[in-house]
């Protein structure tokens, strides 16, 4: 089933993030789900795959994004890294302590984006109108897919190394 | 990551860490290697984006037929049926009708100009929310390049930053990071239209002595950008001109809507101008 998803997630997932989920954007912000994939392999799949599959989906991003080359691919391996050394070094990975460490990784993706420029230099407005609303629906939508897959590989541990 | 030795997932993990250690420590070279490496896997994900993206207008024109149904009275299931179909049918022709004539002034706006471009249907936005852009369905294949403007019948839209052979990526005018050089069209001083976070742009580097005003229109200058003399880019909406500074600063609010892009023009070679008299706001008279 794993290498399926992974090869679904990556034919998938960039083609839906620039198309169907300007339906789900509030307030022109959509949630990235290149990072929560990232984030969720990480979690359930360990450090390595978090980290190959960020890359992966974060150079397809880089592809149909117009900010520089490298920067998602860069952000999204990262993301996946920390995400699984949490899932594996963490004793009980709940969908309460999800929460934060998905905030973390999204404000620090934010900010990693800032610092490459992509507010043009408004950096206040840039993190009050794009980095934190962000965040916060990636940390909503990755806590609610993490309690979602959690539940599933109670039953079915295929995708937990 | 997939069910291979241990040998090869080091291999790939290796690759996967010289590649980071790459994008880190040579970011400018690196970025002519992922672009290299970037080109067919951009070619195979533009193939099911395409899809998604037709699919997308279908669901959307059948959510709409269904709210525009939702209030009818409960009526015979026959008549119903038949309703539906033919409303459907309808939906389908007012549509195509509307892309015909869409397409038809795009087609007449594109023989009016003198430089040379492309047609292109907008088929995604950017993936990420931190840049103001857009995917076309257009490429290297049709003679797309960075760099090249992009507009509308309305006006100028913003400029391609990447290219594929079959899609391209467009930063629209309203992105902080785009810079396109204009003037006002009633007092022909130079500017550079920038984008704001707020989604609108701004004109900087007015001179201090130009006597522009609100309702002012804005015109590509067509020196740099990738655009012709002459097309419309927005309407000053208002001017900030504070003691010691060398520049005023003009709030624009860009003609174009960018919230409903469907077809574009890409000026893929921008000489001459537009024909003032059928596509520049009139100009209004100097007092």
């Amino acid at each position: 089933m794993k290498p399926w998803l992974y090869v679904g997630l990556a034919a998938g997932l960039v083609p839906i993030q620039t198309t169907l989920l300007e339906h789900l954007s509030v307030a022109g912000i959509r949630p990235d789900l290149c990072l929560i994939a990232a984030a969720l392999i990480g979690f359930f799949g360990g450090p390595v795959d978090g980290m190959m599959m960020g890359l992966l989906l974060g150079f397809e991003q880089d592809l149909f994004s117009a900010g520089d080359l490298g920067i998602n691919l860069g952000t999204k391996a990262a993301i996946g890294l920390l995400a699984g050394l949490v899932g594996r070094y963490v004793a009980h990975v709940t969908p309460a302590s999800v929460a934060p460490v998905m905030l973390g990784l999204s404000v620090g993706s934010g900010l990693a984006f800032v610092a490459a420029g992509a507010g043009g230099g408004e950096t206040l407005t840039a993190i009050q109108s794009v980095l934190l609303p962000q965040a916060l629906f990636d940390t909503l939508v990755g806590v609610a897919l993490y309690w979602l897959l959690a539940e599933r590989f109670k039953r079915d541990d295929s995708l937990v190394s | 990551m997939f069910r291979s030795t241990s040998g090869t997932r080091r291999v790939l993990l290796a690759c996967c860490v010289l590649l980071l250690s790459l994008v880190f420590v040579l970011p400018k070279q690196s970025r002519t290697l992922l672009q290299a490496i970037g080109q067919p896997l951009a070619d195979v994900v533009a193939l099911p984006l395409g899809a998604l993206s037709t699919g997308d207008r279908r669901v959307v024109d059948l959510w709409n037929s269904y709210i525009t149904l939702r209030n009818v009275q409960e009526e015979n299931r026959q008549l119903r049926r038949e309703i539906e179909f033919l409303r459907g049918q309808a939906a389908d022709l007012r549509e195509m009708a509307a892309a015909n004539q869409r397409l038809g002034e795009l087609l007449r706006f594109q023989a009016r100009t003198p430089s040379q471009s492309v047609a292109a249907r907008v088929i995604g936005r950017d993936s990420s929310n931190w840049y103001q852009g857009v995917v076309l369905d257009k490429g290297e294949r049709d003679g797309i390049r960075p760099e090249m403007g992009v507009m509308t019948l309305t006006g100028a839209v913003g400029r391609v930053v990447k290219s594929s052979a079959t899609s391209s990526i467009v930063l629209l005018l309203t992105d902080p990071n785009n810079a396109v050089t204009s003037l006002v069209q009633r007092t022909r001083d130079e500017g550079i239209i920038e984008g704001t976070l707020g989604g609108k742009a701004r004109m900087k580097y007015i001179p201090l002595l130009s006597t522009v005003r609100v309702g002012d229109p804005v015109v590509t200058s067509g020196l740099m950008g990738g655009f012709p003399k002459g097309v419309p880019v927005g309407t000053i909406t208002g001017i900030q001109k504070d003691e010691g500074d060398l520049f005023q600063t003009a709030d624009v609010q860009p003609e174009v809507d960018f919230t409903k892009l469907e077809e574009v023009l890409v000026v893929t070679v921008p000489r001459g101008g537009v024909e003032p008299a059928t596509t520049l706001p009139v100009e209004k008279k100097k007092p």
